[in-house]
């Protein structure tokens, strides 16, 4: 299975927020805490990119950085499946 | 009680002092062993210091873990539910409190949690002197981990406290600006912290990093030895049963092999029986009956021995599943799910995640042919979401059109 991009991923991460009736906003600058995405729903994301594409992603990877606004989610996981897809 | 160290609120940003911390009155001390309903951490407080000081019965439980099953099994027990205000509910029949007496509540192997009796001094597992110390509290009110934490600041000199809410993202700005040293928290509290705040963290000039509540793996030591390079970085083993069993300061999962079996004067015995962690602890608590908690206890957690290391894998209990330090049943939510009048069967699983370290997943299969598998999916969700905690509401539900063939196999043995 190919890597999900970007607007793929936006739109798992607003599938997870659609189920507890929250609205994923436009704006990528839009801060986690705002809309009420938690560690949980992180999680929930994470498995759903995993199951769509595939891969297993690798936190350990990530190196450090803050994950702060919705931008922040979709730069990690897409950065992530490129880090498995090569086998890093 | 040591009434000059000193208290924070990273909330409300409000500080104090042991000694000048107000009472709950009227409502603790009562005439009725009492069960404090609180928001905060920091709320907690005062009826800490006033058992300190009276030696009233007490048990402290965060208001989220509050059903209504568990408010009816603490009145039947005889505890009036008071909250932070000094709003006491008393209980319908009124017995003496046991003196000296505090409770913690533990996840039971049914889901139902499970009262364990201690003392202060029980819980007070570092004695002596300590560097002064800033410590974060960012335990849930009222479990084992943060009485260790409270019961640090209550006993032993120079050791500060800034109560957080366990589920506060940004616990950064605060810590900095009450000048934080030292930091105990879960490894999920410490994974989350580690991928949200990133290198900001390492601005904390922290003497001391400790990690408890769940396994420890070596992936999340190594990150935070890289963040704290100066910092002493410490694991601890801990539960409500065994009390505070296993601390190990030398950044590695695991305990060394030559820790099991030694007989060590006041010290737990540890030791691994058929791969499970068994351990015979001074601290043990008493079960509800007051009756102390006697002999080797097996905890239920899975070891594998490596390397010259003793490594803390999982649960043995297929049933227990951990979400980010939280117990779940899986046997509770598939009969939760079973519950749903569309539901034919389910089958309910922990699955690696990133962040919490395990999430809630589940297969169901309907009752009856469904045609939108993705509509029966959120459905189903939407059920659990109003009956179960949420850390327990499975996160990927999976429909199947039929019963796995291995499962009705399992079904006919």
């Amino acid at each position: 299975m190919e890597p999900l991009d970007r607007p793929a991923v936006r739109d798992l991460m607003g599938e997870v927020l659609a189920v507890q009736g929250k609205t994923l906003p436009a704006d990528d600058a839009a801060r986690l805490a705002d809309i009420g995405f938690r560690s949980l729903d992180f999680s929930e994301l994470a498995l759903r990119v995993e199951d769509e594409t595939g891969l297993e992603l690798n936190f350990e990877a990530a190196g450090l950085r803050r994950i702060d606004t919705v931008a922040d989610v979709l730069d990690l996981l897409v950065a992530l499946q490129t880090v498995d897809s090569q086998g890093a | 009680m040591i009434g000059a160290n000193r208290l924070v609120d990273a909330a409300s940003g409000t500080r104090t002092t042991w000694a000048e911390l107000p009472p709950v009155a009227p409502a603790y001390p009562a005439a009725y062993p009492v069960a404090l309903v609180v928001g905060s951490g920091f709320e907690a407080l005062p009826a800490v210091a006033a058992h300190a000081a009276t030696g009233a019965e007490l048990l402290v439980v965060a208001a989220g873990r509050v059903d209504e099953a568990l408010a009816a099994e603490l009145r039947t027990s005889g505890f009036g539910l008071v909250d932070a205000a000094g709003t006491a509910s008393p209980p319908p029949s009124v017995r003496a409190g046991e003196r000296g007496r505090l409770w913690l509540l533990t996840s039971g192997s049914t889901g139902r949690p499970k009262r364990i009796g201690h003392t202060l001094a029980s819980l007070t597992t570092v004695t002596g002197a300590l560097p002064p110390r800033t410590w974060l509290c960012p335990y849930s009110p009222g479990t084992y981990a943060w009485w260790q934490v409270v019961t640090l600041g209550l006993t032993v000199p120079g050791q500060d406290l800034v109560m957080v809410d366990p589920a506060a993202e940004d616990w950064l700005a605060p810590a900095l600006e009450h000048g934080v040293t030292a930091v105990s928290g879960t490894p999920t509290f410490w994974r989350r912290s580690l991928l949200t705040l990133g290198e900001e963290l390492a601005r904390l000039p922290l003497e001391q990093v400790t990690l408890g509540g769940e396994p420890v793996d070596q992936a999340v030591l190594d990150q935070l030895r890289a963040v704290f390079p100066a910092a002493r970085i410490s694991w601890i083993y801990a539960s409500s049963e065994v009390g505070a069993s296993i601390v190990v300061h030398d950044g590695r999962a695991g305990f060394p092999l030559d820790w099991l079996d030694r007989e060590t004067p006041d010290r737990p015995r540890l030791s691994v029986e058929g791969g499970e962690l068994v351990i015979a602890s001074p601290h043990h608590g008493t079960d509800p009956s007051g009756r102390r908690l006697a002999g080797p206890v097996r905890t239920g957690d899975a070891v594998r021995i490596e390397d010259g290391r003793v490594l803390i894998t999982g649960r043995l209990d297929r049933d227990e599943i951990n979400v980010g330090g939280a117990k779940v049943s899986a046997g509770e939510v598939r009969g939760v799910l079973q519950s749903h009048p569309g539901v034919g069967w389910a089958a309910v699983r922990g699955r690696r995640a990133p962040l919490v370290g395990t999430v809630v997943v589940a297969d169901v299969v309907p009752a009856a042919p469904v045609e939108f598998t993705a509509d029966f999916a959120a459905e189903v969700s939407r059920w659990a979401a109003e009956r179960l905690p949420e850390y327990a509401v499975p996160r990927r539900i999976t429909v199947l059109p039929e019963i796995p063939v291995k499962e009705t196999l399992k079904s006919d043995v």
